[in-house]
């Protein structure tokens, strides 16, 4: 096919496509920034280019570079991952100058998807479904209100050159009409440079269900039937599935034909998405096509025993599909999880850095499933200021949903990722919720349930269960070997059975342990449970994830021992444990709780540094996300936002000044 | 005789209500627990042996005749901490508000007298109102008593003070000499004279909090090593210090065994140092990767924290580990980290245990503040503890060792037994830019000459093989391995003997 592919990409993507060339004997070719130079795609591929400072727009987005890269190993293709310049019709157009083959689709193809207005228009024409709407230009908002008085409430406007939630309003009523004609005009301005604005039906409760196409240089195109990625948080998508739960056989169909024509239209040549919105009556609605591979591909690739990459790459080559549509039926179900460097208890700000311990399950088996692991990064990498913060994608697949979604929960649990705050919580939280369970999503699922943002879930009995017993296990094996210590004045009483009180978030549980053998333990907690639990566990002080099988069934919580007791976490409930003997315990009762400060109402130096400039002032309102300031370490500068809504109560920081770590800057009322 | 037994049965019931029921309930109003009950969290169960329990004043002035409570305020005894003896004193705020007595103080000299006499550690839990002033003149006495018996037993067996309500006045020179001090957020402050007296004489209004809280002497002014929660969890922590000491200069450290294999490799440790030589790292990730199970004790976390200092274990054998922390002031020596790291080093050569030394240090902090602070004596203090100990010493070099800073931090001149550097180590008189200004003074103007003479002094400095060929490094390792060497560097120092001239004692540069 071709005798080296250089991948004009990084990270998680970057490593997807060397495996796959791998596999097929094809030498490869990573270009990197500066950022990069240490990364896993790097060390991977057999060649690997530097090309340029962390800055996408000096390096990644930069074709004359990544031409020269091809020109200087040889490479004879490009395969461009997703982002940076996947998009982008003049990237193959410039190629294709150099003799170069892209993998994807035609420039055409790109360009006449690219544009939101082009698109709906070649859809419509192409009998593919659209949303009702003004199929045109908007020009003041008098006519925006005549196309959404004829459309009827509630209308969407949104940029014709947007994406991302940038430039997008919802109105129910000529005022908001109106008003939001302004403001998305605005933002469309200012974020795309392209005021072109369109008006079209909001549907309610949508979901968003797409379709994986797949065509050839010979005018074949199939559809791999669809993924569903409803749970979305401010159109981010945060689970995938495929298929979708919601879809029957005749409408699937229908979408799949719609989606083939469509490609079929643009003489589509590779892999691609078609996506649409579906409403709570299988009314479906074309939204847009995205011309290259998407993130969440790896759900259809295990649900229709297909490599996406190795077919991108067979067709650019300019061979036919090996593939028919009658081949492409569904197996099993895979639900996919980004995780994500970003903290959830704090609105999901982004917390890079670096992975001070990172720690990926096998792939393969998984409690009722199978695993599969996408992800770029090792122990010790760096989550970069200047990429997408994904840590990883993580994929669980079985023969049922149940079962991936099991599988997948089995494996977040088994994941380790310290150093920096990562969503694993929060999407542990989501996988356990009922109505995620039953299928019961839509694009606004996130705000539905977690109006306030994410704070944890409450504890089930299982997970007190779990808590209990292995803080009790772990101050066990540690008194067990304390009655060993050098220096003991008189022998220490050979404990057989030992009474500890575990206190797990100001709940009490009186325990007896017995240590039958190292990792094997019989646990009483009589409030908890009548009979002893047995516990079987390979967790020894010094490990993060405490992994055991509790009265026969495995569990996995995060622990971080010796604070002044446990930190322990399973899925979206944390816990402080406390464990101590009976008579500390009853002591224990008598000291009064201690408000814990509300960390989000202070801002505080994230490390010692010079206050460079500060915006905010006392009496002022501010947004979460608003910055406050700017403090600069080591020649970096670290913008410091709002955490929370909030009035400013004190600013204790000013221009100049040298701050030390965890110093308290600004305090909210 | 059952008269009698039943007489010292009812004896010890009313020495053991200290104050009575209702200051009790006070002194838990206020989110302490009583004397009695701190032993109970601190000791092992059932371990305590109390002492002069039924000691009673002999003040007979301003009607104290007819006011006398068994204990006089004070709780004193022995008991153990897993198994290891230890030796107790602990303030009853509910007796007098905890004041010291001539009496009070006889109990503390005594317990102090056999914890040195019998080579065990000794831990006061002070929660009092200082000097009792009926006493006047008594109560001063006693105070220096315990003062001389805490400096004869400054280095012989280890000291810990933990502040638990008020610690004023005479009270606080005790914890002062000793030698770990411990607080309790919210409920115990510290101070020689309190808000009244500083509002009379400097006009200054400060809260008790502000003058003397335990975060003001965790991380203003060093004086508290550590602040906790709350009562148990800072008796918890004493307990978790004492597994890592020896009980006295005359036996070694305790060991215990550790659940972690001594040749753990940690990969990541190749890429803790960034490319960027101005860009920070956690050095605690060193510590906490290279220390068995990940278990760092860290002594002042948040006092000039661009030193790091603290316990941990290899093979189960007590360390010191001693750091600068780039991630703070990058790492520089100022006063307070000299004085700080000084203090460790110290300590650790008292007891016997081994200091391991990390080294990124660009040097000590310029500018007239430290100058007129004294930082030439002060510095001088960190350089006197290195070359003066005689434990084994161990040293990594992770990144810069720059200038006079490189000589104190453990240096192979100061008799530092083994000395390692990882390849990202640069040792010389000063960062490249710096040096080459003062070389090639005449190229001061031309940035492209500069350039070059900046990389000529980069290539030849910038790593650690100039020193390495000098025999000042033992050998230059692999980051993942610096566990595993310096576990098989410390198996060899088991046997070390080496000892300073005899002197009546040094004359360190206070």
């Amino acid at each position: 096919m071709f005798n080296k592919i250089l991948i004009a990409n990084r990270g998680e993507i970057a490593v997807r496509v060397i495996k796959t060339c791998k596999r097929l004997g094809i030498p490869t070719v990573a270009v990197y920034s500066e950022a990069d130079a240490d990364t896993l795609a790097v060390e991977m591929a057999d060649e690997a280019i530097f090309i340029g400072p962390p800055a996408p727009g000096e390096s990644y987005l930069q074709m004359d570079k990544i031409i020269a890269a091809c020109e200087e190993t040889g490479a004879d293709a490009v395969h461009p991952g997703f982002g940076f310049l996947s998009e982008n019709a003049a990237f193959p157009k410039a190629l294709e100058k150099k003799g170069i083959a892209f993998i994807g689709p035609n420039p055409h193809a790109i360009s006449a998807m690219g544009d939101k207005l082009e698109s709906k228009k070649l859809a419509a024409k192409a009998g593919v479904n659209t949303v009702p709407g003004f199929k045109g230009e908007i020009v003041d908002d008098q006519q925006a209100v005549e196309v959404a008085e004829d459309i009827g409430y509630p209308v969407m406007i949104k940029a014709s050159a947007g994406g991302g939630g940038k430039g997008m309003r919802i109105a129910r009523s000529e005022d908001e009409v109106r008003e939001g004609f302004k403001a998305a005009r605005n933002e469309a301005k200012s974020s795309f440079g392209d005021d072109r604005i369109l008006i079209e039906k909001f549907v309610e409760k949508p979901r968003h269900i797409e379709i994986q196409v797949l065509g050839d240089k010979h005018g074949n195109v199939i559809y791999l039937n669809e993924r569903e990625c409803s749970v979305q948080r401010r159109n981010q998508k945060v689970l995938e599935e495929a298929p979708s739960p919601f879809l029957d056989a005749k409408t699937r169909k229908k979408m799949g034909e719609q989606a083939v024509a469509l490609a079929a239209a643009v003489d589509y040549d590779s892999a691609g998405t078609v996506e649409f919105i579906v409403d709570p009556d299988k009314n479906f609605y074309f939204l847009e096509m995205n011309t290259r591979l998407q993130v969440e591909h790896p759900v259809t690739e295990l649900t229709h025993d297909i490599d996406l990459v190795e077919q991108m790459i067979r067709v650019a080559s300019g061979k036919p599909l090996e593939v028919t549509q009658a081949d492409m039926k569904i197996k099993g179900w895979a639900v996919e999880a980004r995780l994500y460097a970003e903290d959830p208890y704090r609105g999901f700000l982004p917390s890079i850095g670096r992975l001070k311990r990172y720690t990926e399950p096998a792939e393969g088996d998984a409690g009722p499933g199978k695993l599969r692991i996408d992800s770029g990064v090792r122990e010790g990498d760096e989550i970069s200021m200047f990429y997408d913060p994904m840590i990883a994608k993580v994929i669980g697949y079985g023969k049922t949903r149940e079962k991936a979604i099991d599988a997948l929960s089995h494996s977040l649990d088994r994941m380790r990722v310290d150093g920096l705050q990562s969503n694993k919580p929060f999407l542990s939280a989501v996988l356990d919720e009922p109505d995620f369970r039953s299928g019961n999503i839509h694009t606004g699922y996130i705000e539905e349930h977690f109006p306030e943002g994410f704070n944890g879930t409450l504890p089930t009995e299982k997970q007190l269960k779990w808590m209990t017993a292995a803080s009790a296990y772990a101050h066990v094996l540690d008194q067990h070997r304390l009655a060993h210590i050098s220096g003991r004045i008189a022998p220490a009483d050979e404990i057989e059975q030992l009474e500890c009180v575990v206190i797990l978030d100001g709940q009490s549980f009186a325990v007896e342990v017995q240590l039958d053998d190292l990792g094997v333990a019989k646990i009483w907690i009589p409030a908890l449970s009548t009979d002893p639990l047995e516990l079987t566990t390979a967790w020894r002080p010094g490990l993060g994830l405490f992994e055991g099988e509790l009265a026969g069934e495995a569990f996995c919580l995060e622990i971080a021992p010796r604070t002044e007791g446990y930190n322990l976490t399973h899925r979206g409930y944390r816990a402080r444990a406390l464990v101590c003997p009976p008579r500390t315990a009853s002591l224990h009762a008598k000291l009064p709780e201690k408000e814990p400060v509300d960390m989000a109402k202070l801002v505080v130096s994230p490390m010692p540094g010079l206050v460079v400039s500060v915006a905010a002032e006392v009496g002022q309102e501010v947004k979460a996300g608003e910055a406050l300031l700017v403090v600069e370490a080591m020649k970096m500068e670290n913008v410091l936002r709002a955490e929370v809504d909030g009035v400013i109560k004190t600013v204790s920081a000013e221009p100049g000044a040298s701050v030390a770590a965890d110093e308290l800057l600004i305090e909210f009322e | 005789m059952k008269a009698v037994l039943e007489q010292l049965d009812a004896k010890r019931k009313a020495a053991r209500l200290g104050g009575g029921e209702k200051r009790i309930e006070a002194q838990h109003g206020k989110g302490k627990l009583t004397a009695r009950e701190r032993l109970d969290v601190l000791l092992d169960p059932g371990s305590f042996e109390e002492f002069d329990m039924f000691v009673e004043h002999d003040c007979t002035e301003f009607g104290m005749a007819d006011k006398k409570i068994p204990g006089d305020g004070v709780v004193t005894g022995s008991g153990t901490i897993n198994g290891r003896l230890v030796y107790v004193f602990a303030k009853d705020f509910t007796v007098f508000g905890g004041s010291l007595s001539a009496a009070h103080a006889k109990k503390i000299c005594k317990v102090q007298d056999a914890a040195l006499k019998n080579g065990a550690p000794i831990i006061g839990l002070f929660d009092a109102g200082g000097a009792r002033i009926q006493e006047g003149v008594g109560a001063l006495g006693g105070y220096a008593e315990i003062f001389q018996r805490n400096t004869l037993a400054s280095g012989v067996i280890p000291q810990i003070s933990v502040i638990m309500g008020p610690c004023a006045g005479g009270d606080v020179y005790s914890p002062a000499i000793t030698d770990f001090i411990f607080m309790v957020k919210d409920t115990s402050y510290m101070y020689v004279t309190g808000p009244d007296v500083v509002k009379t004489v400097t006009n200054e209004v400060v809260s008790h909090e502000e003058l003397g809280g335990a975060s003001v002497h965790a991380k203003k002014s060093g004086v508290a090593d550590a602040a906790f929660e709350n009562d148990i969890e800072a008796l918890i922590q004493v307990r978790r210090l004492i597994e890592f000491l020896p009980s006295s200069n005359r036996e070694n450290p305790p060991s215990i065994d550790s659940f972690d294999a001594p040749d753990r490799v940690e990969n990541s440790l190749d890429t803790l140092v960034p490319p960027n030589p101005n860009k920070p790292y956690d050095i605690k990730e060193v510590i906490e990767k290279v220390a068995d199970e990940g278990d760092f004790y860290e002594i002042a976390p948040d006092y000039a924290s661009n030193i790091v200092t603290g316990f941990g274990r290899l093979e189960g054998q007590t360390v010191g580990f001693v750091a600068n922390q780039p991630l703070s002031l990058a790492g520089v020596l100022d006063i307070d980290a000299s004085k700080k790291g000084a203090r460790f080093v110290r300590f650790c050569d008292c007891f016997e245990i081994p200091i391991i030394t990390l080294v990124d240090v660009p040097g000590f902090l310029p500018g007239t503040k430290q100058e007129y602070g004294g930082l030439i004596k002060h510095g001088a203090k960190l350089l006197f503890a290195y070359a003066e100990a005689t434990v084994p010493k161990l040293t990594v070099i992770t990144r810069k060792a720059y200038g006079g800073a490189y000589d104190v931090m453990a240096s192979k001149h100061l008799r530092g037994d083994i000395n390692y550097a990882w390849p990202t180590a640069e040792i010389a008189v000063m960062g490249a830019k710096g040096a080459a200004e003062i070389i090639h003074r005449a190229d001061l103007g031309d940035e492209e000459k500069m350039a070059a003479h900046t990389k000529e002094y980069e290539d030849r400095f910038a790593n650690p093989f100039v020193a390495a060929s000098r025999g000042y490094l033992d050998d230059v390792i692999m980051p993942h391995n610096t566990r595993v060497r310096l576990i098989k560097a410390l198996r060899t120092l088991r046997g070390k003997e080496l000892s300073n001239p005899w002197k009546k004692h040094d004359n360190i540069p206070l």
